[in-house]
């Protein structure tokens, strides 16, 4: 399945979910805030968040900043 | 009467409020620069700082391991300042702002606007929109703003929870090179002011304190420092003796005539009587 993540074309193995989608990605355990098509999916539901063809993830982490 | 026993206990402890939140601490700081997790850790622990900032950032291709701020998260009694830089109008400081409070959990933003790399001078007319427009979406707003008086009551009546005049431009260590119009903003603010940016040098921070300011937030002049984690250690002392000097009173200034302290009569002359 064809994504969109960050901006840059992504193919997606077997992530049927987002939280599916950061495991693959090596990123399952860390403190990221998902975007999915210009909405915010909570922690709480990125399981229960399908992903479909097509679709837009962006991700976002803290870095250091003044 | 409890109420008023409560508010005196806050006074001997000198705690100052925003946005209904208490500190005690009147250092506020960066996490950016530092040359590892560990000592951008040790030098938040050594300034004592209650509210520290961090920045967001689209996660690259191959996410590096180091992770900057995971440390951070398990320190107690911090409270996490995401800010909006990278941002280059309101629309984007407002989608960071949101980013923001998903990720730290924490209703403080800074509201970080600025456009030109050179001068990285904040946008005053972007800022207020995004302060507007957040303030109402009830985040605590910290505006990193230029230090005009006049938008700091525009920004004050917008809702804002503190004012964050810039001493001088970002990073650049010049100090409190608009000690003036600080001075104007604190004479008529009601909520904190806090000098954002510029600082270089402990006796700049206690200057901006001893002046009325409610707090300062330095990053760079603890980070590119020689030592951080003591230089931490040394701006908390200068933030300390600032606003004991400010809660003090200073000595009213002469008219450029010197004032002798001592008795001006010849050591052998007989005393006066």
């Amino acid at each position: 399945m064809e994504l969109t993540v960050n901006g840059e074309t992504y193919e997606a193995k077997e992530a049927e979910s987002v939280a599916a989608l950061l495991e693959e990605m090596g990123i399952g355990g860390r403190a990221v805030v998902v975007v999915l098509n210009d909405e915010v999916v909570p922690a709480s539901s990125r399981s229960a968040r399908g992903l479909r063809e097509g679709d837009r993830v962006d991700l976002f982490r803290l870095v250091g900043g003044g | 009467m409890e109420r008023q026993g409560k508010a005196q206990q806050g006074e001997l402890r000198d705690e100052w409020i925003v946005g209904g939140h208490r500190f005690s601490s009147r250092l506020l700081m960066g996490t950016g620069k530092f040359e590892n997790a560990e000592t951008m850790v040790g030098a938040v622990l050594a300034s004592g700082a209650q509210i520290v900032t961090v920045a967001l950032r689209r996660i690259g291709r191959s996410p590096r391991e180091d992770d900057m701020l995971g440390p951070l998260g398990e320190l107690k009694g911090i409270t996490l300042m995401p800010n909006t830089s990278g941002a280059r109008n309101a629309s984007e400081a407002i989608r960071a702002a949101r980013l923001g409070r998903e990720l730290c959990g924490s209703p403080f933003v800074k509201v970080e606007i600025h456009p030109n790399p050179h001068h990285l001078m904040p946008d005053p007319i972007e800022t207020f929109e995004a302060a507007r427009v957040l303030a109402a979406d009830r985040f605590v707003v910290m505006p990193y703003m230029p230090a005009d008086p006049v938008l700091a009551k525009r920004l004050e009546d917008v809702g804002c929870a503190s004012l964050m005049p810039l001493g001088s431009a970002i990073g650049s260590g010049n100090g409190l090179a608009t000690a003036g119009m600080l001075r104007l903003i604190l004479r008529d603010a009601r909520i904190p002011v806090i000098v954002d940016a510029g600082l270089r040098s402990p006796s700049e921070a206690a200057a901006a304190l001893e002046m009325g300011c409610d707090a300062v937030l330095v990053n760079s002049a603890v980070a590119a420092s020689g030592d951080p984690v003591a230089m931490a250690a040394a701006f908390a002392q200068a933030v300390e003796a600032g606003r004991n000097a400010y809660r003090a009173g200073l000595m009213p200034r002469g008219g450029g005539a010197a004032v002798a302290t001592s008795p001006l009569t010849s050591f052998l002359s007989v005393e006066d009587s």
